[in-house]
């Protein structure tokens, strides 16, 4: 008999008639889920280095049952070996002992207490795991392609029997603390996919072979699993639709299909489609890659299955999902990053205020912090992993209500804008562009999807209209206003400067605002001078129309202040476009033919050129005097502060807009 | 300023070149330093196997994530066999990579060899030149064949070492 956990009536509430395929029930095994949300697994870093859960861990987990409305909400997968050799994350949680059931029971209530559906996921990372250990384990000993893996020993058949029960005795555990539906891991590199992938089970014995003698120890973990979650507890496993391993011989997709179908006839009563392995040489989940690219994947898999099938990957809008299961192409829609970057994004699409969303933009720094053994962080979202402390997650009013200047409505300016409002301080912002986003709006422009980033402005602009944020658009911020207005406290987000160029003022020196704005005259040899992220995006976009680009900088490589997770694509798009990279250098001189530069070891290169666009930047130093030789508070944030990202901006916005 | 292209280009060639000779010399340099602290029983040419076995393996790693199976099976060992033949490139060798007469094998030939001089230096005897070579070569293919899952070898047919002129060695794909 179907089984639901909590009544949820979605009549009256706007989201569901607009997307009316989200908001329906489902029955996955016998339990009836409301909707057709869910987080799924995703690891933090947020528990103890003994794999002991946290209050910070507890909490960040509080806020995503919130946000899904009654649907499935899954805590991180843990190892369940006390060897260690399954633990992928520094911080991820453990249950190969009784001793891990109270605490995660604690994620289980916190779960429940939102009238979610609390999802347990057993997850052995296999051969990308063994994070504080000497070996990791897997079907075969295939070395590492990425070093910072450790190696891998084949495990003995008695060992593979051994990991088996470790799942069987986790799920029990899980079920002990309370979890209403459990999920096997299978996915990105972990243990159940190297048995899987004919890349990784190189196995002679009946637990390698065709693709049935690799899924042997899958099945015989999903049927050991399934004994003990019984009738009452769906058992549920993500898998990969395509490997993306076709470089070093994967599975082919045929075969990810027929993985598929043999786990339906073990038992599971649901599938996530997964795709791509952490090693895998194509890009997946980054903004280059179109919203909706991988639906056809999920669509695949419902032609190969009966049992209901969910997916994530790059469906960060509503519209997406909710066609898809209208189609018959999907039933469940997956979030992982949408709601580390907004816990609350779907409630937001139920309650009809999309345009409240912070939008995840896709840049992987979550993932790029948890393989450097450092605890979640969102470029967009100051709250992540920070929701146990309520200075950040529940700011109070403040104090003493000031009146309050800000000067620039970049993101910083505006991040800084609507959390002081919200506090309760008069707000003005002051730019002298006619209007907001400071220098996005030039960013934005650059290829491979650097439009998304837009949608941190657009949350902004709707979070300072609801605060009272007042603006005061094609208004230049001078001394005179300063002193005219006379303002409690002034924070400075003018963005940054553009110093004068190394080898002095020439005509075939252009800014970089202004190329992107198409105010400057570009011609068909251009020198980009700065190898941070703006020069790239622009050494990007004037490559993409057929210029030939040198970039030129400082720093030691390309793209420093980019995060490694999303670093990659750069490099590649940057050499797919003939875009020639030297850094770690100075420009020595420029010349009638182009220009000089010099190697930090003292070489000297000719590079040819009719346009140098200057990308370089620096702390913005102006009004700072003035206001300061007035008496106000002073506060500096952004790009004015020092130049770095639009991460580094919404972060220092919210710090002062919380603490001014 | 005038930009004078032919003494830029002197100046990194030279630099090149200083550095091409100090590979060969810190080499031969730590075999001294290990033979001297292993002591009297020790066979330098052991010494000198399990030292190109440790560089081979490591440079073996290094490939990795540099070769890959898209274009297929004879593309692959192409690639490997230029792989390899880099390595003397980069020493300041003269080699290239040819595919065979079968689609399985590869001929790799280096016809300019500094490391007999450098042996030379160090009253290295070329013998041990020849063997470390070839060891070496071995070693970087342990990992890759198990990686792509394919079984490698070579197989030396002439060094420069053994006074053979130049260097013509098979890489090839075991028989299964």
């Amino acid at each position: 008999m179907a089984k639901q956990l909590f009544e949820w009536d979605y009549s009256s509430y706007p989201g569901a008639s607009t997307y009316p395929h989200l908001f329906k029930p489902i029955r996955i095994g016998n339990l009836i889920v409301p909707n057709r949300i869910k987080y799924a697994a995703t690891e933090d870093n947020l528990n103890g280095r003994d794999g002991f859960v946290t209050d910070a861990g507890v909490a960040y987990m509080r806020e995503r049952a919130k946000g899904v409305v009654g649907g499935l909400c899954f805590m991180q997968g843990v190892y369940m070996d006390e060897k260690r050799q399954g633990q992928g994350y520094v911080g991820q949680a453990a249950c190969w002992d009784d001793k891990f059931v109270p605490g995660l029971k604690r994620i289980a209530d916190a779960i429940h207490e939102e009238k979610a559906v609390a999802g347990f996921q057993l997850m052995d990372c296999g051969r990308v795991g063994a994070v504080d250990v000497e070996y990791g384990h897997g079907p075969s000993a295939v070395p590492q392609r990425l070093r910072i893996f450790r190696p891998v020993k084949e495990m003995s058949k008695d060992e593979i029997k051994e990991m088996i029960q470790q799942h069987v005795d986790a799920a029990r555990r899980g079920i002990e603390a309370g979890f209403d539906i459990m999920e096997i891991s299978g996915i990105v590199g972990y243990l159940v996919s190297n048995f899987i992938s004919r890349y990784t089970n190189r196995r002679t014995d009946e637990y390698g072979g065709d693709i049935r003698g690799r899924m042997r120890a899958v099945v015989e973990i999903i049927q050991g699993v399934k004994a003990v979650c019984g009738s009452d507890v769906p058992l549920g496993i993500r898998l990969c639709a395509e490997e993306l391993l076709d470089d070093v011989r994967g599975n082919t997709p045929d075969e990810s299909m027929e993985t598929y179908k043999i786990a339906e006839e073990a038992g599971v009563d649901y599938i996530s489609v997964t795709l791509g392995w952490q090693e895998s040489i194509y890009p997946v989940i980054s903004r280059d890659i179109p919203m909706g690219n991988w639906i056809h994947l999920a669509k695949r898999a419902k032609e190969h299955v009966k049992v209901p099938v969910q997916m994530a990957y790059r469906l960060f809008r509503p519209d997406l999902p909710n066609k898809a299961i209208g189609a018959g192409e999907l039933d469940q829609w997956e979030m992982c990053r949408s709601m580390i970057a907004d816990p609350l994004m779907p409630k937001k699409v139920l309650e009809g205020k999309e345009d409240e969303i912070r939008h995840c933009v896709a840049c992987n720094l979550c993932l790029a912090r948890l393989f450097r053994d450092a605890p979640m962080t969102c470029y967009i979202n100051p709250v992540c992993a920070h929701e146990t402390n309520p200075e950040f997650a529940d700011p109070q009013p403040a104090e003493d209500k000031k009146e309050i200047m800000i000067v620039g409505a970049g993101p910083a300016g505006l991040e800084c804008a609507y959390m002081a409002a919200k506090r309760g301080h008069e707000v003005h912002v002051y730019d002298k562009r006619d209007n907001i986003g400071g220098t996005l709006n030039e960013a934005r422009k650059a290829p491979y999807g650097d439009d998304e980033l837009w949608t941190c402005v657009a949350y902004q602009q709707k979070m300072c209209e609801l605060a009272g944020v007042t603006f005061h658009l094609g208004t230049e911020v001078t001394e005179d206003l300063i002193s005219d207005e006379l303002p409690d406290a002034v924070v400075l987000a003018t963005g940054p400067e553009y110093p004068e160029f190394p080898g002095g003022p020439h005509a075939n020196v252009v800014n970089l605002l202004d190329v992107m704005r198409e105010n400057a005259q570009v011609g068909e040899k251009v020198v980009i001078w700065g190898n941070r992220k703006p020069g790239i995006g622009c050494a990007l976009y004037l490559a993409k129309q057929g210029k030939k680009v040198t970039l030129v900088g400082r720093e030691k490589t390309a793209g420093f202040d980019v995060n490694p997770s999303f670093k990659w694509r750069y490099m590649i798009y940057l050499r797919q476009n003939g875009v020639k990279a030297y850094n770690d250098c100075e420009i020595e001189t420029i010349t009638g033919e182009g220009i000089i530069i010099r190697t930090f070891d003292g070489y000297r290169i000719p590079v040819a050129c009719d346009t140098i666009v200057n990308s370089d930047r620096a702390a913005n130093e102006a009004l700072k005097k003035v206001v300061q030789s007035e008496g106000i508070e002073l506060f500096v944030i952004g790009d004015a502060l020092v130049p770095r990202n639009l991460s580094s901006a919404v972060h220092d916005g919210y710090r002062i807009g919380m603490r001014i | 300023m005038q930009f004078d292209a032919e003494k830029e280009i002197g100046k990194v060639l030279s630099g090149l070149r200083a550095a091409q000779r100090e590979i060969g010399k810190t080499f031969y340099r730590w075999r001294q330093v290990a033979l001297e602290y292993a002591g009297d029983g020790v066979e330098p040419l052991d010494v000198g196997l399990r030292a190109a076995e440790v560089f081979g393996k490591d440079v073996g790693k290094q490939l990795l994530p540099r070769l890959n199976w898209l274009k297929g099976e004879a593309a692959f060992l192409l690639n490997l066999g230029r792989a390899l033949a880099n390595l003397w490139q980069v020493d300041g060798g003269v080699a290239t990579a040819e595919k065979g007469e079968k689609p399985t094998e590869v001929f790799i030939e280096c016809t300019r060899d500094p490391w007999p001089t450098w042996a030379k230096e160090f009253d290295v005897p070329m013998q041990e030149v020849a063997l470390t070579r070839e060891k070496m070569l071995k070693s970087v293919l342990e990992d890759v064949s198990v990686f792509f899952n394919i079984p490698l070898d070579i197989e030396v047919e002439k060094a420069i070492p053994r006074g053979e002129g130049m260097w013509r060695i098979r890489l090839f794909k075991k028989e299964e």
